[in-house]
């Protein structure tokens, strides 16, 4: 089976306080959307990689992904004015009925774990890490304890049936709902089955400048890993 | 079939490497670049005789604009690239006040342009598979030398660019090797030491040995470092 896979890009990275958003800024000494770019392009199912940006950066993506020498077709959609939009402008242009869902802000996702998941035989995966701390509810007063055992740290990439997940945002869009992210609204509003696959505590999500530093130690100690 | 591309193979350290690299089985396909024709096709035929194949691509390395259409073509041939040997160098040694812009400008083109532009067009192409990338400094790159600016200078570039991509294409699997022969009897040592014979020095087959067995699949761990290439001359 052959996937589309999907990156969002789109996101403004205002709390990198940086002019550019995160996933242009350098990491490793280039810019963090390539890091998952060159590993899906080495991953044989992967038939299509679609970028879902904002209009303007099209153009300087385009060049980027002519001087890194990537192999697949890349497509190019621009994103829309929320996460959810992004993601269902990038579904409806991808051409397999299954699609891999990233994000260019999660560099650590290594060709392995990508490989993972496509030979999961679920057909709806997010990946998911254990939470470390407790979590209390309340926002001015604590209301109550979640246990932290029943819960998961959702992380990027996921795999959905592209039919099931179309479906889904159609009828979020109809009935006017929001989700931050996909494994919820496709659970929520069609209850399928999302199966959860460990993640690992090096795909971090870059969000702000800390996690730059951060990043520089993973990528040199876990992706180069020169000992 | 492993595919080596070369610069330098005409004479010197380059044609002892080219000459020992194709003595071992696995390196199929020699791509030797460089001007010098006469020299480049003297080698060719050695190691045609000992059934490598050998592409001669003629280009002025002091033109590294070339490079790119050069690189495509050795990859539409072979299909994979799995070892660059930048090992052509250029030397015109003179005092700060009698270097000419064009002198300096020549020796950066050659010694350090030209690797950068093969470095970077072999790595679009490696970077699939991995691979192996050796670039011959100099120990005039790590200690001075009155009278060699533009060549001294040129070599500092050239490990300090090796160290750098060391770390850039350690995720592409490509290894970065630098060596830096002492005196060595080439005809670029003979510009640099004219006087100096050339028989009480280290011979270019002996850096060749250390070379091959850098680029030899069994070397993992002396990538990054500039490996300094000397030999106790015996002086009874």
């Amino acid at each position: 089976m052959n996937y589309s896979a999907i990156i969002l890009s789109g996101g403004r990275g205002n709390r990198m306080q940086e002019a550019v958003p995160k996933q242009y800024l350098l990491l490793g000494g280039k810019p963090m959307i390539i890091h998952s770019i060159e590993r899906m392009d080495k991953i044989e199912t992967i038939s299509e990689i679609i970028i879902v940006c904002e209009e303007s950066f099209i153009e300087p993506l385009k060049e980027m992904i002519h001087e890194y020498s990537i192999l697949k077709p890349v497509i190019f959609i621009e994103g829309g004015q929320t996460r959810q939009q992004s993601v269902y402008n990038g579904l409806k242009a991808a051409k397999e009925d299954s699609i891999i869902l990233h994000e260019a802000a999660r560099p650590f996702v290594r060709r392995s774990d990508f490989e993972a998941l496509i030979s999961n035989p679920n057909a709806n995966v997010t990946l998911g890490y254990d939470i470390p701390f407790t979590v209390l509810t309340g926002t001015s007063k604590v209301q109550g304890i979640l246990n932290r055992s029943e819960l998961i740290n959702v992380q990027l990439p996921q795999k959905f049936n592209k039919r099931a997940l179309l479906d889904a945002h159609e009828k979020a869009i109809k009935e006017n709902l929001t989700y931050t992210e996909d494994a919820s609204l496709l659970f929520d509003i069609s209850q399928e089955e999302i199966s959860i696959q460990k993640g690992t505590s090096i795909n971090i999500k870059i969000t702000e400048p800390l996690d730059l530093e951060l990043g520089e130690i993973i990528y040199k100690n876990h992706i180069i890993n020169r000992k | 079939m492993f595919t080596c591309v070369i610069t330098g193979a005409g004479s010197g350290i380059g044609r002892a490497v080219t000459e020992a690299l194709a003595q071992k089985s696995k390196f199929h396909n020699f791509v030797l670049l460089g001007r010098n024709l006469k020299a480049l096709q003297e080698v060719a035929a050695v190691i045609r005789i000992w059934g490598r194949d050998v592409m001669i691509i003629d280009i002025d390395l002091t033109y590294p604009e070339k490079i790119p259409a050069a690189i495509e073509s050795v990859y539409e041939k072979y299909g994979s690239i799995d070892c660059l040997l930048n090992i052509a160098g250029y030397t015109d040694p003179q005092h700060l006040l009698q270097t000419s812009l064009e002198s300096m400008e020549t020796t950066y083109r050659i010694n350090v342009f030209a690797p950068f532009m093969l470095i970077k067009e072999c790595t679009r192409y490696m970077k699939r598979t991995g691979g192996k990338i050796l670039n011959v400094a100099s120990t005039a790159g790590m200690t001075p030398r009155p009278g060699w600016l533009s060549y001294s200078s040129s070599k500092a570039a050239v490990i300090s660019m090796s160290q750098t991509l060391t770390e850039e294409l350690a995720e592409y699997g490509i290894k970065i090797y630098c060596v830096s022969p002492g005196r060595c009897a080439t005809k670029l040592r003979k510009r640099l030491a004219p006087n100096e014979n050339p028989d009480t020095i280290m011979q270019p087959n002996e850096v060749a040995n250390v070379i091959v067995n850098l680029i030899d699949d069994k070397e993992e761990c002396l990538d990054g470092q500039n490996i300094v290439i000397r030999k106790q001359l015996n002086r009874h």
